[in-house]
């Protein structure tokens, strides 16, 4: 096996673990309170205007009627048109399309090779143009140009806007730098090495069947370790935000479901309230072994 | 036009630095309001802490004091201090210590672009000319380098690719400043195309300088949770005295309208516990007043109660500390159980609002799961049943509204008062942007009570002058002095902050403009109350 598909398996799997490291981390999270923030977009006929059921008179008598088209439809929105991006900060949105676009087009790509490969080995027919050739071809050359010149245009933009200069850390120039790098190092193997895929849908099959071939292009090489580089360290920072928006979209900005009965929680809260509180103030004075229950019950001091 | 950012802008590295004053107030980027109010010089509404007084605290942020920090005597003072600081960052992120909002906060912590899309949502940052420091992502920004420098013991890398900064004095004391630079509105949220809340940071900050430190704004904690818990209400009127004003209240009510309006306290098997913001009953007793001549005109079957806590729906703690957030939502649900209430229908008060429909909810267990409503609502039913005889033609006059943003961002209620308004008032007519998408009044967070040094000078001139450049311009046709005008405030912070705006620019004397509250024009309205139920008089 060589020291490129030894790379790659552990970059891929630094990528994964990375990933589900952290969602299990959010899973795993106590129930919070609540704080959604209107609109919810699964209110059923009040999202337009940003209403919830408790307009309703009585609302704890009445079904709650809810919709997850709602939530489907305004996250699409989110995803493909970049809404938040355009109604509040427009300057920065064509960049930030493009960009989004570019990185979208190339992530296909690069499940469709996965799903090439797995139908080679398996023998699904009809998507041998996923084995590489002139539609791949396409396809990587519109996504690397969208990714590129959407990189390109935050980057300048980063650097030129004083503001946004200033409001920078380390690691939001330290992204975009390295992504450009990915998008043109992968620039160079389309047009010197590599410029139908077929060499990276021999990779890919290589890794899904577990015997990847050597010898590949060095263009190709740099591309990769570059990309896969980024992909192992992706998990780590705050670019997650694309699976990270379930939770701060679903579990924390549309969690509007009301304790009815004050049963759904029971079990969940009381828990919580048996946990141990070790705040110093002296209105407090958690000790590590009065709990949540013990410090709310008292009056405390000021 | 937005103006240049300041040269050279205020990193956040800079909050450590041994300066005087990080970014003063820059009076000559202050957003201009139209004429007549463009004479109301920003200067005569500003007000510079004197040396002296500069000696004595804290005001090295931006040249205003809302905490009265004083600096540690000794260096022994400062290490407590400091110490006490790490300790809860610490705890701020462990399970057992902010179990409330870990998610909501390791989310808003771990994915900020800083894409800057949130920036010109925030009324503060863009009121005060862009002032680097009131940008919303610079004090979480803050928050994320302490972590990764000093949080956990520390991660290098982590703090390199942050951007280190180092925890001193001069970074204790401004981030504490800088809680309270934030009116905890959430517009910045909603504008977040990732869902970071920015907001939440204001509050999480907060809450680990009280409930590890014991530092708090002192309207909200000594002289606010503290004292409700102890006398009753943050008002300081114990049972006695609220019964006595009640019952003076109700004297007035029944002289005014032409018949009985009696309050009834503490009955049991009532349908509704009314809670009223108890700052109501000091400085606006018009509204318990005009709710009290509803529920006897409507024949509801209510009451209020008299026992500590429970007649006043005010909860400071939601704004600073879940301890104390707790004790007081405790308080209120035990009294409604006592009465055997159908359910709880709190006043015209946002926080109080949000505080025990929502951010309570998940605690209140089994028989502590009383039903709460707001009484925007409550009102509309009311409304709708026909059980009240209404004239709108007696509300012929320009009416705005000013949107709570507890009620209405954070809990979705957003129609049930303008039905209302529609119903009685023919000449409503709504701010920009309304709704969900509402500004702040500039008093949120427990602003509108705070008025330390020159905090109500900040409150003014930065914090609530967009507010106020919204309210003119809802009423920009007709700002003559001879049409009085109302601005519809069903929140008694925001009527706080309204009342104190409306002196500082002088639009009562320029434009009377007045503010009240939905119940005052609701009354105000009735065919069977006498005509000129609201008294224009401003105060």
């Amino acid at each position: 096996m060589s020291v490129v598909a030894i790379l790659g398996y552990l970059l891929l799997a630094g990528f994964v673990f990375g990933s589900l490291y952290k969602a299990f981390r959010y899973l795993m999270m106590p129930m919070h309170v609540r704080w959604e923030l209107y609109p919810v977009a699964h209110e059923k006929g009040k999202v337009a205007y940003g209403g919830s059921y408790f307009e309703e008179l009585d609302w704890w008598t009445k079904p709650r009627e809810t919709s997850v088209v709602g939530e489907i439809r305004t996250i699409l929105e989110e995803v493909f048109t970049l809404k938040a991006v355009r109604e509040n900060n427009p300057s920065l949105w064509l960049p930030s399309l493009l960009f989004h676009y570019g990185l979208y087009l190339m992530f296909l790509l690069g499940v469709g090779l996965v799903v090439g490969a797995a139908a080679g080995l398996f023998g699904f027919p009809g998507l041998g143009w996923l084995a590489g050739g002139k539609v791949l071809s396409v396809w990587g050359a519109v996504g690397l140009s969208l990714g590129t010149v959407g990189c390109a245009l935050l980057l300048v933009r980063r650097l030129g806007d004083a503001a946004l200069r200033n409001a920078s850390t380390p690691a939001d120039f330290l992204h975009l730098w390295w992504l450009l790098a990915v998008f043109l190092a992968s620039w160079g193997s389309w047009l010197w090495a590599d410029r139908q895929y077929t060499v990276a849908a021999g990779f890919v099959k290589g890794l899904v069947s577990f015997s990847p071939a050597g010898g590949v292009p060095l263009l190709f090489t740099v591309q990769l370790v570059l990309l896969g580089l980024f992909l192992a360290y992706l998990p780590w920072s705050h670019m997650t935000h694309m699976f990270a928006k379930y939770f701060t979209w679903h579990s924390v900005r549309w969690d509007d479901a009301p304790n009815l009965a004050g049963e759904a929680y029971r079990e969940k809260a009381l828990k919580l309230l048996m946990l141990p509180v070790s705040w110093s103030a002296p209105h407090i004075k958690g000790d590590g072994r009065k709990t949540w229950l013990d410090v709310v019950q008292e009056r405390g001091e000021s | 036009m937005k103006p240049e950012p300041l040269i050279p802008p205020v990193n956040v590295k800079d909050i450590s630095k041994a300066t005087d004053t990080l970014s003063p107030i820059d009076l000559q980027r202050i957003v201009p309001l139209p004429p007549p109010y463009d004479e109301v010089d920003a200067a005569t509404l500003w007000k510079e802490l004197s040396a002296d007084r500069r000696s004595e605290i804290d005001a090295s942020l931006d040249g205003v004091s809302a905490l009265s920090l004083k600096r540690p005597k000794d260096p022994a003072e400062e290490e407590r201090l400091l110490k006490g600081f790490v300790a809860g960052l610490r705890k701020l992120l462990s399970k057992e210590n902010n179990w409330t909002f870990l998610q909501p906060l390791q989310l808003t912590l771990d994915h900020c672009t800083h894409c800057q899309t949130c920036a010109e949502a925030c009324p503060i940052f863009v009121t005060s000319g862009r002032n680097e420091v009131y940008r919303p992502s610079y004090r979480a920004d803050v928050l994320r380098r302490l972590l990764a420098r000093y949080g956990d013991g520390g991660n290098p890398l982590k703090s390199a690719l942050t951007g280190p900064i180092e925890l001193n004095w001069e970074t204790f004391a401004r981030l504490a400043e800088l809680a309270y630079r934030c009116t905890l509105c959430r517009r910045c949220t909603q504008a977040c195309p990732i869902g970071v809340d920015n907001g939440l940071i204001s509050h999480e900050l907060r809450k680990l300088y009280s409930q590890e430190l014991g530092i708090a704004a002192t309207e909200c904690h000594a002289n606010g949770s503290v004292l409700q818990l102890r006398v009753g209400s943050s008002t300081g009127m114990t049972p006695a005295v609220v019964r006595d004003n009640i019952e003076f209240i109700d004297d007035e009510m029944s002289e005014k309208v032409g018949f009985t309006v009696k309050t009834p306290f503490d009955k049991v098997g009532a349908d509704v516990l009314l809670i009223h913001n108890a700052g109501e009953i000091l400085a606006w007793p018009e509204n318990p007043g005009a709710f009290a001549v509803i529920m006897e005109a409507a024949g509801i079957s209510w009451t209020m109660s008299s026992d500590l806590v429970a007649y006043d729906a005010i909860n400071y703690g939601l704004w600073y500390d879940d301890v104390q957030f707790a004790r007081v939502a405790l308080e209120h649900i035990k009294v409604a159980k006592k009465l055997k209430v159908k359910k709880i229908v709190i006043g015209e008060c946002g926080h109080a609002h949000k505080a025990l429909t929502v951010i309570a909810d998940r605690i209140l267990l089994g028989e502590d799961n009383v039903p709460r409503e707001s009484a925007l609502t409550f009102l509309e039913g009311i409304v709708n049943s026909g059980a009240l005889k209404l004239d709108p033609s007696r509300n012929d006059f320009p009416v705005t509204l000013h949107d709570p943003c507890n009620m209405v961002r954070a809990m979705g209620i957003v129609e049930p008062q303008r039905r209302i308004l529609r119903a009685i008032a023919p000449r409503f007519r709504e701010m920009h942007p309304h709704g969900v998408e509402n500004y702040c009044c500039g008093g949120g967070s427990g602003f509108a009570i705070m008025s330390p040094n020159n905090f109500a000078n900040w409150r003014m001139l930065i914090s609530g002058r967009i507010k106020m450049q919204q309210i003119l311009e809802a009423f920009k046709d007709e700002l003559d002095p001879s049409i009085p005008k109302y601005v519809c405030t069903p929140c008694s912070n925001c009527k706080g902050q309204f009342r104190d705006l409306i002196r500082a620019y002088g639009a009562w004397e320029k434009s009377r403009i007045l503010y009240g509250g939905l119940v005052e024009l609701i009354v105000n309205a009735m065919s069977d109350v006498p005509p000129g139920f609201l008294e224009w008089e401003f105060r």
